[in-house]
């Protein structure tokens, strides 16, 4: 077992792993940060997406030995307080349900928004149908993604 | 929020007093002394800080239920909204958590208003005593007691110490539905805040000190024997503790989450072959058919009023329903902490007690010394009335001599669910010379679920049958004759309640069929079902149907939809309506567009409910919202099948669920109800869903659809 330094929220992490071991399972096990869920395993549902210098990656699906040098950003580590557009959209459009893929959602959604600040109704439709709602909140996500689009364009406090 | 619960916090300081209100099922009870510890089977308890903390006996999966039993609370009590604060209830002997049949706001309403009207009046009291004025002069507002005539208020934390010595009253007087300031109102989600920032704690994110990390390989089918195993290949990766050999498969214990993963792929299992009649999902479908031709058990029968004209004409159809997985995100989970007598549960479940028995009997231990600690849950839907990961953690924990956490891979969330069982339903409409439909028949054939024990003495009952085919022998509809029945098919695989529990198969059948009778009427189907839904309007059919209700919920989505006018080619609009157990009522109205691929898509749906009192409109709307989703999942998505006794499924790629790009535009639309009490919501949108997606492929398409999932093939040519 090597020692890799992460990079996870902008703070310099040494951990101790097998190479093979999942980011997922590192973030979870390892240091903690639980927000980041578990739902598959095997890239089908989303719920473990995190940011990887700014874009979607799906954490169960980067070994160790591809996560040093990177820098990561999970829900915890989004903003000081859920501050940031897409988690207020999310809490102003009400999308949660039982929440569970929520943190992943929010981080695609964070993703997409970033690289399209206006994103069209049909790229929206594709990048978020990479990930899984059994609640069925999709509805609401996409306004919240509108909404928060609206809201980064034109910050207003 | 945060910042005034830390101002109040220095108060708290001063004083140690509380209030505190229970409820043992009967009677409300004496408030606890100054500085009595937290009973867990308390209601409500108010401290000094002004913090007002209720406890909660429903599980949290997404249906709001916290929020909705706080407004309950806060509604009574005339609390601060910004002061409450929620705890999970543990089981003790005698209670009754159990979460499903969207029964939890109902079951509520009543004891948990209760419980804050009498704090209210004994907060009332004491500060009335405090400053030695009437009574009737004081009023509670916000948080505080107010006397207006001299302008003076106390915060409840101020008066919990008075308070708490005053006998409870039983009987304080509820408010009145026109005074309501918090329920009936838009209420963001309690938890809100936590969900969004990742705080949020499920089964899955339980740490405690020492805990390991367990995978469990099961047998395929049941009843398989192992062939092959490699137990050293598994002891030699990293961080596994112990290959466990269990009744229920083979388990290996970790240090992490990915040794104890790591090492069950290294176990490399082989199993036995299943034996040539072993449960094949396509055989039991022959199965159910041929028994749907039977009589069956009669769970209603109404024989035609003399004067009806005899049946000239008869139709058929036979609907197949499937199985289906509940596929929460979360997958199964539990962590379990094994000790000589007695043993400690943290489990995302909707059946604590039952959970508690069950893990006692198999520890030799009494319940009373399993505790049971409810986490959130990611995604119930009925799954976790089944606790069978939570038996299987504690026999980890007990071998491993460690508290362990075992969680379910997504493949063994799939292949060993509790699934929605398959049903075939075969229906016949009569009609009179002058072509009035005079007579509907349904009988169903279906499978006594068996996760949990059921009561054979009640299996000649007729409630006992009904109650396995809500939607179909309540069929609101006034057929002169009328003839339900259930005919039971063993079912050797683990099926227990879904979403909806029982009701989908049978609403899907019975709507679908209607739309049939409707044509052969030479009807349009909405009108047709207004005018089916004449004569009495209240019917008794061992659940209580409002025929009112769903003709208005029925007209609304007729006059919001536009239903009527002319669509496009390839383009459908159907409607099917239900009412839930005669709690609450649905109707839909849904747009489909079939592409030159035979790609079924639904493109809008226009949804009215009526679901009693109102308790927070954004709980309905987005209860109706999933339930919509999960519809279009189960029309449109996967299926489970099987073949040699196990499921052929096994994630979101191969049992395929409703996403974003599958979202239709919905409106949803509440209808004002005169209903005196609030019902669940969870549930009812389900069923009659899929039935209307149904109908507008068939308006589509010209194409009779009778099984699902909806197959291109089935309009194919
Ligand atoms: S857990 Fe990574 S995609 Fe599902
Ligand atoms: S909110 Fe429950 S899975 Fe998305």
């Amino acid at each position: 077992m090597e020692k890799t330094e992460l990079t996870i929220n902008g703070a310099k992490h040494v951990v101790q792993v097998d190479d093979d071991t999942p980011l997922l399972w590192i973030l979870r096990d390892t240091l903690g940060l639980t927000g980041t869920k578990f739902g598959c395993g095997v890239g089908v549902c989303g719920a473990c997406t995190v940011l990887a210098d700014g874009q979607a990656v799906r954490s169960c699906q980067i070994p160790c030995s591809a996560a040093a040098g990177r820098n990561f950003t999970t829900i915890e580590g989004l903003s000081p307080n859920g501050s940031h557009p897409c988690q207020r959209a999310w809490l102003e459009e009400e999308v949660a349900q039982c929440g569970f893929c929520q943190p992943g959602m929010i981080m695609t959604a964070c993703a997409l928004l970033r690289e399209n600040p206006n994103p069209t109704d049909g790229l929206i439709d594709k990048v978020m149908s990479d990930s899984v709602c059994r609640c069925g909140t999709y509805p609401r996500m996409r306004r919240a993604i509108w909404r928060a689009a609206e809201q980064m364009r034109s910050p207003k406090q | 929020m945060m910042t005034s619960r830390r101002k109040f916090l220095k108060t708290a300081a001063l004083s140690g007093a509380s209030l505190v209100i229970g409820f043992n099922g009967v009677r409300l009870l004496q408030g606890a002394k100054t500085s009595a510890p937290f009973q867990p089977n308390a209601w409500i308890r108010i401290d000094a800080d002004g913090i007002v903390t209720l406890t909660i006996g429903k599980s949290e999966m997404g249906q709001g239920v916290r929020t909705s039993l706080a407004m309950l609370l806060a509604e009574e009590l005339e609390a601060d909204w910004t002061h409450i604060k929620l705890v999970q209830a543990s089981p003790w002997p005698g209670s009754d958590l159990g979460t499903g049949g969207s029964d939890s706001i109902r079951s509520s309403w009543k004891p948990l208003r209760q419980a804050g009207a009498a704090a209210r009046e004994m907060l009332t009291t004491a500060a009335a005593a405090r400053w030695k004025v009437d009574r009737s002069s004081c009023t509670a507002s916000h948080g505080a007691i107010i006397h207006s005539p001299s302008g003076r208020s106390l915060n409840y934390g101020e008066l919990v110490g008075d308070a708490a010595k005053l006998p409870v009253p039983q009987d304080s007087p509820l408010k009145d539905k026109k005074n309501f300031k918090i329920i009936g109102q838009r209420t963001s989600r309690i938890d809100g805040h936590d969900i969004v920032t990742g705080k949020a704690r499920y089964g899955i994110d339980v740490k405690i000190p020492g805990m390991l990390h367990a995978s469990l390989e099961r047998p395929p089918w049941d009843g398989a024997k192992v062939k092959r195993v490699q137990e050293d290949a598994a002891r030699s990766v990293g961080g596994v503790r112990s290959v466990i050999k269990l009744s229920r498969g083979i388990a290996v214990v970790a240090d992490t989450s990915w040794s104890a993963i790591k090492g069950r792929t290294a176990l490399a299992a082989e199993w036995d072959d299943p034996p040539k009649d072993a449960f094949d999902s396509e055989t039991h479908a022959r199965r159910l058919e041929t028994a749907s031709r039977e009589t069956g058990f009669i769970t209603r029968s109404e024989k035609a009023p003399a004067g009806t004209g005899d049946i000239t004409k008869t139709i058929e159809a036979t609907y197949h329903y499937p199985f289906y997985a509940h596929a929460p995100v979360e997958t199964m989970n539990c962590v379990a902490d094994v000790r000589e007598d007695h043993c400690t549960l943290w489990v995302p479940t909707q059946a604590p007690e039952r959970l508690q028995n069950r893990v006692g009997e198999l520890l030799g231990i009494p319940a009373d010394k399993v505790e049971v600690n409810i986490t959130l849950i990611g995604g119930g839907f009925g799954r976790r009335l089944g606790f069978d990961y939570a038996v299987e953690a504690a026999e980890i924990s007990r071998a491993a001599k460690a508290p362990v956490q075992l969680l379910w891979s997504r493949a063994d969330d799939m292949k060993h669910g509790h699934f929605q069982a398959a049903s075939v339903h075969y229906l016949s409409a009569g009609f009179d010379a002058q072509g009035r439909p005079v007579a509907w028949k349904h009988t169903k054939a279906g499978s006594f679920h068996n996760i949990s024990p059921l009561d054979p003495k009640e299996a000649h009952d007729v409630a006992w049958y009904q109650d396995w085919s809500w939607g179909a022998y309540d069929v609101p509809y006034a057929f002169p004759e009328i003839q339900t029945a259930y005919v039971t098919v063993n079912l050797p695989v683990k099926h227990g309640p879904w979403r909806a529990v029982f009701a989908p198969s049978s609403v899907f059948a019975r709507e679908a069929f209607f739309d049939e009778v409707a044509q052969a009427r030479g009807a349009d189907p909405l009108a047709f079902r207004l005018e089916m839904l004449k004569g009495a309007d209240v019917i008794k059919v061992g659940s209580t149907v409002d025929r009112r209700r769903l003709r208005r919920v029925l007209e609304v989505v007729r006059d919001k939809s536009g239903w009527g006018a002319s669509i496009a080619k390839g383009h459908g609009r159907g409607v099917a309506c239900n009412a839930y157990f005669g709690h609450t009522y649905i109707a839909y109205v849904v747009d489909v567009a079939v592409a030159p691929g035979n790609n079924v898509r639904v493109e809008r749906v226009v949804a009215a409910v009526d679901c009693g009192l109102v308790v927070n409109p954004i709980g309905v709307e987005q209860q109706m919202e999933g339930g919509i989703i999960w519809g279009i999942s189960s029309a449109l998505k996967g299926e489970i099948t099987f073949r040699g006794g196990a499921a052929q499924q096994s994630s979101y790629a191969d049992f395929e669920v409703a996403r974003m790009h599958d979202t239709p535009a919905i409106e949803v639309h509440i209808v004002p109800s005169d209903g005196p009490e609030p019902f669940g919501m969870g549930e009812p949108p389900v069923p009659p869903i899929v039935p209307a997606i149904v109908n507008a492929v068939v308006a589509a398409t010209g194409k009779r659809v009778r099984s699902l999932p909806i197959r291109p093939e089935h309009f194919r040519g």
